[in-house]
C-alpha cells in the first residue's frame, strides 16, 4: 500500500517535469504572469533591466525564499504555520546575541538552527499529537516565540559588532554569510537561497519524505491506511519551516548587523504564505512545487522592487501588492478549472 | 562652551513656544475624591505611564526614566502599553486599570483614538499628561517630550546645511501614516521647501522589518541615482541609510541625516556615512511625565516641558561611545 501511494506521488512529482507536461503545467501560468510583470517593468523604467538591479532583486527575494521553500513543505503535508516571522526574529538574535558574548561561529550558528528547529517541533507536535489545527497552534507560537524574543534582549536592539564584544575574526565571517559575494558577484544570501531550493526540490521530488509529503496532504487517510506515520511526516515538515526561519533570521542578522525584537520579521509570516501560494501551493494540502515557489517569491520581489523603481505611491504599493496576490492566485484556479 | 551646547541651546530657543503653552493646576481640576484622600494621607501614588509600543526601541529607555522616577517610597509608578502599536490593545490596559490609578501619562498609538479615552480619564478625575508623542486634540493637562514638528524642522535644516543649500532629497520612514512621522514630515519638508536650491524627490515608505527597509532605500536609491540627500524621520531606516551609503562608498556624495542614537547609528556618525543624528532623549521623557502627574498632585502649577533635541555629528559623538 505504501509503495502504491509513493509510486503515485513520485508519478505525479515526475510528470511535472517531461516536456509534454510544460505547457500545461502549474508553473507555466505563474511564469508567464512573472514574465509580462518584468516585460511591463522594462519598459516602464530604465532602472529595473540592469545587472544591478536584477541582483539585487534577486538577494532581496532570498530570505523570503528560504522561508517560503521550508512553508512549502508544511502546505503541501496540508498545514500551515504562522510562527515564521517570530522564528526568524528569535533565532537571528539568539545567534547575534551569543556571537556579542564571544562564542565562536559554529556553536552560535548552531544553537541559532536549534532553536527554529525546535519551535518548528514544538509546532508539529501541537498540529499532531496535540489535535490542535495548526492555525491556532502556530498563531499562538506566534505571540509566545516573539514574547521569548522580547524578554531575552529586554526590547533592546541587537548589534553585532566590535565594540559589542564580538570576535573579529567570529564577525568577518559571519558578516560574509549575510554582506558576502561568491566570485565577487554573487551575494551570497541569493546563493544559499539556490543551493536551498536545489536540496528541497530533491528532496520533494526524489525522496520517499517528499513522496509522502504530498501523500498526507494529499489524502491523511489515504496516507495512514497505507502504513505512513501522518503525524511524525508533519512534525519534520514544521522542523524543516523552523531550521530555514531560524537560517533566515540569522542571515538577516548577518547582513544587516542589527535587529529588534519588536521589529525584526513582523508581519513576514503573510509574506511568505502570500509567496508560497501565488506559487501554486494549495492550503488545503497536497498541491505545491519548488519552482513554482521560487516564481511565487519572484513575483513578490519584482513587484515591491518595480513600485519602488517605478516612485509609486507607498500607500498605493500596498493596494497593487495585494491585487496582484488576488490576481494571480484567481488566474492560477481559472487554469485549473479549465484544464480539469 | 562647547558645540553640543551651542546646538542645543539653539534648538531649545527654536522649541519656546512649546513650553510657551498654558498651564494646568490642580485648583482647577476635579480631583476624583480617592486619589484627594490618598494625596492627604501621603500614601504612595500609583501611576501608570503607557507608552504606545513597549516592544520598540525605545521602550527600555523610557522605562529606565520612569523607574528612576519612582525611586522613592512616594510614587509606584508602572510602566504600560501593548506590544506592537495597537490602540485597541492600549485602550483596553486603561480601561482596566482606571479605578487604580492616580495618574496617566501616556505617548498615545493614535491621536484621535485615544482622545476620547484621555478625556474620559480626566472626567473621572484623574489627571492625565501625555508624553513623547502629544495628543492635542485631548484635554491633557501638560505634555512633556519633543515638538515633533519642529523636531522635523531640525532635521531639515540640518539636510539643508550638509547639502549647502542644493541638491535632490528623499525623505525616509518606517511608516509613513503614523501621526509621529506626518508631523515630523511636514517639519522636515517646511524646512527644505525653504531652500530654493533642494527639491524633496519623494518619501519613501519603508516598512518595519530591517531587511524590508534597507531593501526599500536600495531600490529607490537605484531608482533615483541622482539623489543627494537621505533625511531619515526616525530611528530605524537612519542606520540603513548609513549602511546604504557605507557599502556603496558614497559617503561623499550622499548625505545622511536621522534620528536617535541606535549603536548602529552611533557607528555609522563615527565613520561619516550619517552626517547628524537628532536625540530625543527618551530616558528624560518616562522621568519627566511621572513628575509632571507628581508636581501636579502636589498642587504644583505644571506646563508643557520640552525634553529637548540633541544634535550628534562626527565632531561631538564621542560624548556618546565614552559614556
Amino acid at each position: 500500500m505504501t509503495d502504491l501511494v509513493g509510486a503515485g506521488a513520485r508519478g505525479a512529482a515526475m510528470d511535472r517535469f517531461s516536456l509534454a507536461s510544460l505547457l500545461r503545467a502549474r508553473e507555466t501560468g505563474v511564469f508567464i504572469a512573472l514574465a509580462v510583470l518584468c516585460i511591463f517593468l522594462s519598459l516602464a523604467t530604465d532602472s529595473f533591466l540592469t545587472s544591478l538591479n536584477l541582483l539585487n532583486i534577486g538577494r532581496q527575494v532570498s530570505l523570503l525564499g528560504i522561508m517560503a521553500v521550508g512553508m512549502t513543505f508544511v502546505l503541501i503535508s496540508g498545514e500551515v504555520d504562522l510562527s515564521v516571522g517570530s522564528t526568524y526574529a528569535l533565532s537571528g538574535l539568539a545567534t547575534g546575541m551569543l556571537i556579542v558574548a564571544g562564542w565562536a561561529l559554529l556553536p552560535a550558528l548552531a544553537l541559532g538552527l536549534f532553536t527554529g528547529a525546535a519551535i518548528g517541533f514544538v509546532n508539529g507536535v501541537l498540529s499532531t499529537y496535540g489535535r490542535l489545527p495548526s492555525l491556532i497552534a502556530t498563531l499562538g507560537m506566534l505571540s509566545i516565540v516573539r514574547g521569548v524574543a522580547l524578554i531575552l534582549t529586554g526590547g533592546q536592539p541587537v548589534t553585532v559588532n566590535l565594540r559589542n564584544g564580538a570576535d573579529a575574526g567570529v564577525l568577518q565571517a559571519f558578516s560574509f554569510m549575510g554582506q558576502g559575494y561568491l566570485f565577487g558577484i554573487v551575494p551570497m544570501q541569493l546563493v544559499f537561497f539556490a543551493v536551498i531550493a536545489a536540496i528541497a526540490w530533491v528532496v520533494l521530488s526524489y525522496t520517499s519524505f517528499g513522496f509522502r509529503t504530498f501523500a498526507v496532504g494529499g489524502s491523511a487517510k489515504a496516507a495512514r491506511v497505507s502504513g505512513i506515520s501522518v503525524n511524525w511526516v508533519k512534525i519534520w515538515a514544521f522542523v524543516v519551516m523552523g531550521l530555514l526561519a531560524a537560517f533566515a533570521g540569522i542571515l538577516s542578522l548577518a547582513f544587516l548587523p542589527s535587529g529588534q525584537a519588536g521589529r525584526t520579521g513582523l508581519g513576514l509570516e503573510l509574506d511568505v504564505i502570500a509567496a508560497t501560494i501565488v506559487g501554486g501551493a494549495s492550503l488545503a494540502g497536497g498541491e505545491g512545487t519548488i519552482l513554482g515557489t521560487i516564481l511565487g517569491v519572484l513575483i513578490i520581489g519584482v513587484m515591491r522592487n518595480g513600485l519602488v523603481l517605478m516612485g509609486v505611491s507607498p500607500f498605493v504599493q500596498e493596494l497593487m501588492i495585494g491585487l496582484v496576490i488576488i490576481i494571480a492566485v484567481g488566474i492560477d484556479k481559472w487554469s485549473m478549472r479549465r484544464s480539469g | 562652551m562647547k558645540a553640543r551646547h551651542v546646538i542645543l541651546m539653539a534648538a531649545v530657543v527654536g522649541l519656546w513656544p512649546l513650553a510657551a503653552n498654558a498651564k494646568s493646576r490642580l485648583a482647577d481640576f476635579a480631583l476624583a475624591e480617592r486619589i484627594k484622600a490618598k494625596v492627604e494621607a501621603g500614601q504612595p501614588l500609583d501611576i501608570y505611564v503607557s507608552y504606545h509600543d513597549v516592544s520598540n526601541e525605545f521602550a527600555p529607555f523610557m522605562k529606565a526614566g520612569v523607574e528612576r522616577a519612582s525611586a522613592d517610597d512616594t510614587v509606584n509608578a508602572q510602566f504600560i502599553g501593548p506590544v506592537g502599536a495597537d490602540a485597541d490593545g492600549q485602550i483596553s490596559e486603561i480601561e482596566t486599570l482606571m479605578g487604580r490609578m492616580d495618574g496617566l501619562a501616556i505617548s498615545s498609538v493614535s491621536t484621535d483614538a485615544l482622545a476620547p479615552l484621555i478625556d474620559r480619564v480626566l472626567d473621572a478625575g484623574i489627571p492625565v499628561v501625555t508624553f513623547n508623542t502629544d495628543n492635542p486634540d485631548s484635554k491633557r493637562l501638560a505634555f512633556a517630550g519633543q515638538d515633533l514638528i519642529q523636531s522635523g524642522r531640525e532635521a531639515g535644516k540640518l539636510m539643508a546645511k550638509v547639502l549647502g543649500g542644493q541638491g535632490k532629497v528623499m525623505i525616509t520612514t518606517i511608516d509613513a501614516a503614523a501621526q509621529w512621522s506626518i508631523d515630523r514630515e511636514s517639519g522636515a519638508r517646511e524646512a527644505l521647501e525653504a531652500e530654493d536650491g533642494i527639491e524633496v524627490v519623494q518619501t519613501l515608505n519603508t516598512g518595519t522589518d530591517p531587511q524590508e527597509i534597507y531593501s526599500a532605500i536600495e531600490n529607490a536609491m537605484l531608482a533615483n541615482p541622482d539623489i543627494d540627500g537621505i533625511l531619515s524621520l526616525e530611528c530605524c531606516s537612519t542606520p540603513a541609510a548609513g549602511t546604504w551609503v557605507e557599502r556603496n562608498s558614497a559617503a561623499d556624495r550622499v548625505k545622511v541625516v536621522g534620528f536617535d542614537l541606535l549603536d548602529q547609528t552611533v557607528g555609522l556618525v563615527e565613520s561619516g556615512n550619517v552626517q547628524a543624528a537628532i536625540d530625543q532623549a527618551p530616558e528624560r521623557q518616562g522621568f519627566e511625565a511621572v513628575n509632571l502627574i507628581v508636581d501636579f498632585l502636589n498642587g504644583e502649577t505644571i506646563a508643557n516641558l520640552d525634553t529637548g533635541v540633541g544634535i550628534y555629528t562626527k565632531e561631538n559623538i564621542a560624548e556618546v561611545t565614552d559614556n
